[in-house]
């Protein structure tokens, strides 16, 4: 934005020049909320609108499962063009999980999306705000956010395993599918997750370059 | 001058309340439907959220919500407990876990659903501040809201724009997905961000981000009708205890 100065102390505000002196300190500037406001609604949007179109088949479901990850990188990083003091990637997050929970979400991935976004966070701090790096990196770890969904399968994994599916199947099949999506599948899930959260902190970081500065929006 | 007293006054010109559920207790469904159904033995609960999630969209003569949410969950029941009875396979026995999974998914968001849907921002902002939440917090939330039928209405503009250009198939899709992704997403982002700078401009030439405390208009109260539906979530939920599990 040409109105965002380039090195704001916390407490500057380009909308709300009297905050300064008021009382009442704010750390956010009205500009800052409606960025994060506006940045976590097209996050979700994009995010949803490329993982229902997997809503078809379990097999493209594969495919746009991790898309979702990368392209979450394009409004995320043009997101972090705009956040130059500590907190906002922290709100960012903790919005984007009562947006989860309203929509469906396990509660307790309003919690790991809010654990992510403290991670993210604290990327972002070692790099003051201002490294393209740590930005990516912010990015790699707040798409951890997308293993929320699948903790209630290993929380309540008794309870998945008895659905009347495997129930059909067989005790013996049961047995040798709770061992092979074992935590180890977690883990990698975790790890896969982590590496397309980091493409597409590069993607975004790509296409900032390509499109948005160029436009004059980052 | 008082509050109440201009809320009175200028109530009989604009009161369209529709039935008068305080946010917080839509809220607070929300949290409770969420905890149930998703925690450990919530397929217990799923039932009855999933009766709150249409009475709810009944209630505000959404048909549409209430005809789409009875579907999406006929249809995982179909998928999820019916089929495997008659062709057990690994298939199957993968699309059930999954259909085991999304019920609850499905009767959770049912109830998010009524509280997105008939919220209104300024409603939602004053709800979460009588709650106490931090400013930031409750600022954003209810901007949200402001700030999702907007992209909401780029998004499609962006999808009619690419089907005329026939770039928005599965097929075109499957075979450049990182092309088809930059092709929704920069235009989305940019268009959006240009729509959003005049409700930006709009928000803080009235006010939006000034330390004060705005007055509300219709300060958030609990009513009958809250009354009337913890009284009949409870009923549910002790229906969901005590009588047997359709869904096991």
């Amino acid at each position: 934005m040409s109105d965002r100065p380039v090195a704001a102390p916390p407490e500057n505000t380009s909308a709300e020049p009297s905050t300064a002196a008021a009382p009442r300190r704010t750390r956010f500037s009205a500009r800052d909320l409606l960025n994060v406001a506006l940045f976590a609604v097209l996050y979700f949007v994009i995010v949803f609108a490329i993982a229902m179109l997997g809503i078809v088949s379990p097999l493209v479901m594969l495919l746009t499962l991790p898309l979702s990850v990368i392209a979450a990188g394009i409004p995320y990083m043009l997101f972090l063009t705009r956040v130059r003091h500590a907190g906002m990637a922290a709100l960012f997050g903790l919005v984007i999980g009562l947006l989860f929970l309203v929509t469906g979400h396990p509660w307790i991935s309003t919690l790991v999306t809010v654990a992510a976004a403290l991670a993210a966070e604290a990327a972002l701090r070692l790099g003051r705000y201002r490294s393209r790096w740590a930005a990516i990196w912010a990015h790699a770890l707040f798409s951890l956010w997308f293993i929320g969904p699948m903790v209630p399968l290993l929380l309540d994994r008794a309870a998945y395993l008895d659905s009347p599916g495997m129930r059909a199947m067989g005790p013996e099949y049961v047995e040798a599918f709770d061992r092979t999506v074992s935590v180890t599948v977690l883990w990698a899930y975790s790890g896969s997750t982590l590496v397309c959260g980091l493409l597409g902190g590069l993607l975004g970081a790509f296409l900032l370059k390509k499109h948005f500065t160029k436009a004059g929006l980052a | 001058m008082s509050a109440p007293a201009l809320a009175e006054v200028a109530a009989p010109a604009t009161a369209v309340r529709s039935p008068g559920l305080d946010p917080r207790t839509k809220a607070l469904l929300v949290i409770a439907a969420s905890a149930a159904v998703m925690g450990p033995g919530g397929l217990r609960f799923v039932p009855a959220a999933l009766a709150l999630a249409v009475g709810l969209a009944l209630w505000e003569r959404a048909w549409a919500r209430a005809a789409s949410l009875t579907a999406a969950a006929a249809a995982m029941w179909a998928v999820g407990w019916l089929l495997p009875e008659w062709w057990a396979n690994p298939v199957t026995a993968v699309a059930s876990l999954a259909c085991a999974y999304l019920i609850r998914f499905t009767a959770a968001a049912g109830v998010g659903m009524h509280l997105i849907a008939t919220t209104t921002p300024t409603a939602l902002g004053f709800a979460l501040r009588a709650w106490n939440t931090p400013r930031p917090v409750a600022v954003t939330l209810a901007v949200m809201l402001r700030f999702f039928p907007v992209v909401a209405a780029e998004a499609a503009a962006v999808l009619d724009a690419m089907r005329l250009r026939g770039l928005a198939g599965v097929g075109g899709f499957l075979r450049h997905p990182l092309l088809s992704v930059e092709r929704f997403t920069v235009p989305l982002i940019a268009a959006s961000l240009r729509a959003s700078e005049d409700l930006s401009a709009a928000a803080v030439l009235r006010g939006f981000g000034s330390p004060r405390t705005p007055t509300a208009l219709h300060p958030p109260r609990f009513g009958p009708a809250d009354a009337v539906l913890v009284l009949g979530t409870a009923a549910l939920a002790a229906a969901a205890l005590l009588l047997p599990q359709p869904l096991t």
